[in-house]
């Protein structure tokens, strides 16, 4: 679906190119889930799903928040607000890295042309008590991906392993498309930029998670968070135990760009956050077997 | 004698754990073969790739011979049952066993053959074992699989005098083919020895050993630097990076807008070198310039690859620029009443209270350096401020350093930024030692409120873990006591650091944080007096009496004795101490409680003891002098001039006397030795030089 205008995919058409090549490999295409979080990882689709014995395909777009890299849309490259495409495989193929590969030549990327490499990056996710092995896959020096077979999820060894794919959208359409701004993004065919999508949005929110969140009421919607995770893990429901998780958890990280966390007390939130996490693992697994 | 190979393929491993998994296949190998006793050529090595694991012999023995051997069975006068089942446990039956008389009896015997063992069967056979034992510091599960590796395996070729060894691993058999496309793992290639399957990738420009990719970078690196007429400094950690992310290098000489050079060097060097592990070049005056080199794992046909590494270092910097600039001119003093909104650590307050006690200590050391107060005071108030930027959230590894640029930005005195740049210092092994005595105070004031402060809360290292790093901190503060021969009393700067924290209504017992910090930092001048490579003994002996207030005295004192140890004076000092201390060792209980001051020269029967004891009495006085109070070498050859006194004392003198008095006063004598050489410090615990 390259653009006939120009030689180079919006967009959207990345996303549409990607899409189509995973649902070819045989994964179910999800929307992205309807809450705020960190990374597509946050999804249950990839969290939840990749623990227990079930195998499970899955690839889809997930808005992401990440209020610490907020520049007031003054920086080319940095966004509180952007997109991941994430794949999530379980268990992990053997011909994964060929799969990733060949994905890369429908957004435009032709690995034979380019110097791909893939760079120790052993992921860690604290607050989801996750851990896995794998690499931030470069293309000529450009981070592009993020590959990782995670070894535990919510604290709960994985078996078998499921493999994570994870595609910085931005990052590949700035390459793609030689831009230097990430506001000079195309988004379609229309020559709609990501300016006129996203300027407005980043500027406000940047001003929000920076400035005017007000820190007192949030640290109240943290525990009011928690407390209401832990009431329904009691009742043994997993998916909405985890909802709470996710609103604890991006309530955090403003807290965390408010400066309202001190390096001493992270850890503290986040071991909060892990617990219940865990719970929700094991809930979610007494219906796998 | 024939060629052994073997490759591991896998997805990209890791550098460092490449290089431990070579050391360990190498070693696993080796001791294999030692314990088999099969003969090996020395020239072998374990070679990487990110993708390949090779081991090499390049020439083994065939087969192995054992000879035949009698073995020792149990005496002939054992039960029958007990006879049994000697022989089932060994799989013998009772024909092959024998009577043969020894030293010590009859005893059975039975001779096991000579056997032949074919060193091919052997690695068939022993092969998986060798590669469990490789110990990964990390590894992983991937798929439905058992195996745990770096990264996933997928193929193993093994070759022994050029056919394959059959074997399996896991879910994995072995063959005499490998991948040789290693994106696609589609291409395999059979080969039968490793000149051919060197000459396959050497003709791909591909480098399978690691050593000579490093040269082969390395070369080339300084060669086109040479050819401009610039100046490079390559860093052995990220040489070895690079060699260990790809095995076809080409290099690329990239640049970058010079306008990013006004900014802090250290943050070009953080965003090239470290985080996207390229080379930097200087110019003729060692001035950082704007040329960098890219080494790709594939040639750059189309400029593709130059153009898309520069804009990817023009992105990093332009954002490092960005906030370069917006955090510089942020005024700092305006600033440092905003840290009261970053907690510095739970019990212990804000960092504003941080630097408000760091004022306090700062202002104590200003006055024991004899140099600015004002200034010391300043710059400890403005030591954390860079924690509020968005430079430091950036680049974690610069904080300290991003404050003193911003100090000098506006304008501070050279000693504040500097002091403020320094303040982590040192930050690990071979790491700079502050040396000016503005950055020592400021760094010394720092790492004693965070141990007081951490010791106060009772958050106290374990063997395995420090998440804090107050090692680290502990072995600092010696380091810059020590390096800048700084006379530091520690105790009394803890007590004042912990009276500081009271003020502020964060109270510790005192005496408890004192004792728990004196044995910490004792532990680490131990490691750090070993590092310096002073002999055990001394170590033990020279920490009897440790004081916290005299780690330097005790440091130099060391060091001193462990100059001379082997030399015919300390050989003697050690000889004379002993003598007398092992003497007064076994009549330990007859002088416990007497003083060696009452000594009565009275009851001295010869003149071997009057000398001994005139000479002890002129050497205790000349330790009073003055002069000779902080002279550590002439201290130790004044002990070394009682030889002639001590020596002929032990000559010619009983100390075990029938006449108790004479004998309790010989001891007492004794003990005035040894007490007049543990004024140096105490002679104790050395041992005598074999």
């Amino acid at each position: 679906m390259v653009s006939k205008k120009k030689n180079f995919l919006t967009f959207q058409n990345t996303i549409f190119n990607l899409q189509k090549y995973w649902s070819g490999i045989g994964c179910v295409i999800l929307q992205p889930y309807d809450l705020e979080v960190g990374a597509g990882t946050f999804h249950p689709a990839t969290t939840l799903r990749s623990l227990g014995p079930k195998p499970w395909k899955a690839a889809y777009v997930q808005p992401s928040r990440r209020p610490t890299d907020g520049r007031y849309a003054q920086n080319p490259n940095r966004l509180q607000h952007y997109y991941q495409f994430q794949t999530i495989i379980k268990p992990s193929p053997d011909n994964i890295k060929k799969l990733f590969l060949n994905s890369l030549s429908v957004v435009g990327i032709e690995h034979n042309k380019h110097d791909i490499r893939f760079i120790e990056d052993d992921w860690e996710s604290p607050t989801l008590g996750a851990a896995g092995l794998g690499w931030e896959v470069w293309c000529d020096g450009m981070e592009i991906t993020q590959f990782t077979y995670f070894q535990q999820m919510a604290g709960i060894q994985c078996n078998p392993i499921s493999v994570e794919i994870t595609y910085g959208l931005e990052r590949i359409c700035m390459f793609t498309q030689q831009k230097k701004n990430v506001f000079d993004l195309i988004w379609n065919d229309e020559g709609t930029t990501y300016k006129d999508i996203f300027y407005k949005s980043e500027k406000e929110f940047s001003k929000y998670n920076f400035e005017l969140a007000n820190t007192e009421s949030l640290l109240t919607k943290f525990e009011i968070f928690e407390r209401e995770a832990k009431n329904l893990t009691i009742h043994k429901l997993a998916l909405p135990a985890y909802d709470q998780c996710l609103k604890a958890s991006h309530v955090f990280n403003i807290l965390d760009a408010r400066g309202a966390i001190s390096i001493a007390q992270r850890s503290g939130y986040i071991s909060k956050i892990r617990d219940i996490v865990r719970g929700v693992g094991e809930l979610w697994l007494q219906d796998e077997y | 004698m024939s060629e052994f190979f073997l490759e591991l393929f896998s997805e990209e491993i890791p550098p460092n754990l490449q290089i431990s998994a070579r050391e360990n296949l190498i070693s696993n190998f080796t001791s294999f073969f030692e314990q088999k006793k099969i003969n090996y050529h020395k020239n072998y090595s374990a070679l990487s790739t990110p993708n390949r694991l090779i081991i090499y012999f390049e020439s083994i023995q065939n087969e192995v011979i054992e000879n035949s051997k009698e073995i020792k069975g149990p005496n002939v006068n054992v039960s029958d049952e007990a006879l049994k089942s000697y022989l089932s446990s060994n799989k013998i039956t009772k024909d092959k066993i024998f009577k043969k008389k020894i030293d010590k009896g009859e005893f059975y015997f039975y001779r096991v053959p000579k056997k032949k063992f074919k060193t091919k069967s052997l690695l068939e056979e022993n092969i998986p074992d060798l590669l469990t034992k490789i110990r990964w510091q990390k590894s992983m599960k991937w798929g439905t699989y058992d195996l745990y590796w770096g990264r996933p395996l997928k193929s193993i070729m093994a070759i022994f005098d050029r056919s394959t060894l059959k074997f399996n691993y896991h879910h994995l058999i072995s063959s005499n083919k490998t991948f040789i496309d290693k994106n696609f793992e589609e291409k395999t290639k059979v080969f039968r020895d490793f000149k051919s399957y060197k000459r396959f990738f050497y003709n791909q420009k591909i480098i399978i050993n690691h050593n000579d990719r490093k040269k082969y970078i390395e070369n080339k690196l300084v060669k086109i630097t040479k050819l401009r007429r610039y100046k490079i400094f390559i860093k052995d950690k990220l040489l070895n990076d690079v060699t260990n992310i790809l095995d076809r290098p080409n290099i690329i000489t990239c640049s970058f807008d010079k306008r990013f050079l006004n900014m802090p060097k250290e943050l070009i060097i953080s965003t090239v070198e470290f985080h996207q592990k390229f080379f930097l070049v200087y110019d003729r005056n060692s001035q950082l310039i704007n040329t960098f080199y890219v080494v790709s794992d594939c040639p750059d046909t189309n400029g593709l690859i130059k153009k898309g590494n520069e804009n990817v270092v023009d992105a990093r910097l332009t954002d490092a620029e960005y906030f370069w600039k917006k955090n510089k001119s942020k005024n700092m003093i305006k600033q440092v009443s905003l840290l009261d909104n970053i907690n510095y650590f739970k019990g212990l307050g804000s960092y504003l209270d941080k630097v408000q006690r760091l004022k306090k200590i700062g202002g104590l050391l200003s006055d024991e350096f004899l140099i600015s107060k004002e200034k010391v005071e300043l710059a400890c108030t403005l030591s954390k401020v860079d924690l509020l930027s968005e430079l430091v959230n950036e680049f974690p590894e610069l904080q300290g350093i991003l404050g003193g640029y911003f100090a000098e930005a506006q304008g501070f005195d050279k000693e504040i930024s500097e002091s403020i740049k320094d303040q982590y210092l040192p930050s690990g092994p071979g790491s700079v030692i502050p040396r000016n005595n503005y950055s020592i105070a400021l760094s010394i004031s720092d790492k004693i409120d965070t141990l007081v402060g951490f010791f106060g809360l009772n958050i106290i290292p374990t063997s395995s873990k420090d998440p804090y790093g107050l090692r680290r901190l502990a072995i600092g503060l010696i380091k810059i006591i020590i390096h800048n021969k700084k006379n530091i009393k520690l105790k009394d700067l803890i007590n004042f650091s912990s009276q500081v924290y009271s003020a502020q209504s964060i109270n510790f017992n005192n005496k408890i944080v004192i004792d728990k910090i004196t044995s910490f930092i004792l532990e680490r001048f131990k490691y750090f007096m070993k590092e310096k490579e002073i002999r055990q003994d001394i170590i033990e002996t020279s920490l009897i009496d440790f004081k916290l207030d005299n780690l330097l005295i005790i440091y130099i004192k060391a060091q001193k004795l462990n100059k001379i140890i082997n030399k015919e004076i300390g050989i003697d000092l050690i000889k004379n101490y002993k003598r007398s201390f092992n003497i007064l060792n076994t009549e330990i209980n007859k002088i416990d409680n007497e003083n060696f001051s009452n000594v009565d020269p009275a009851l001295f029967k010869s003149n071997y003891e009057k000398d001994l004891y005139k000479k002890l009495h002129d050497i205790r006085k000349d330790f009073n002098n003055i002069k000779i109070e902080n002279d550590y070498d002439t201290q130790l050859s004044l002990l070394s001039t009682a030889k002639k006194e001590i020596t002929n004392f032990f000559d010619n003198v009983i100390v075990n006397d029938g006449d108790e008095d004479i004998k309790k006063n010989r001891l007492l004598l004794l003990k005035l030795v040894c007490k007049t050489f543990d004024n140096y410090l105490s002679f104790a615990k050395l041992e005598t030089t074999k």
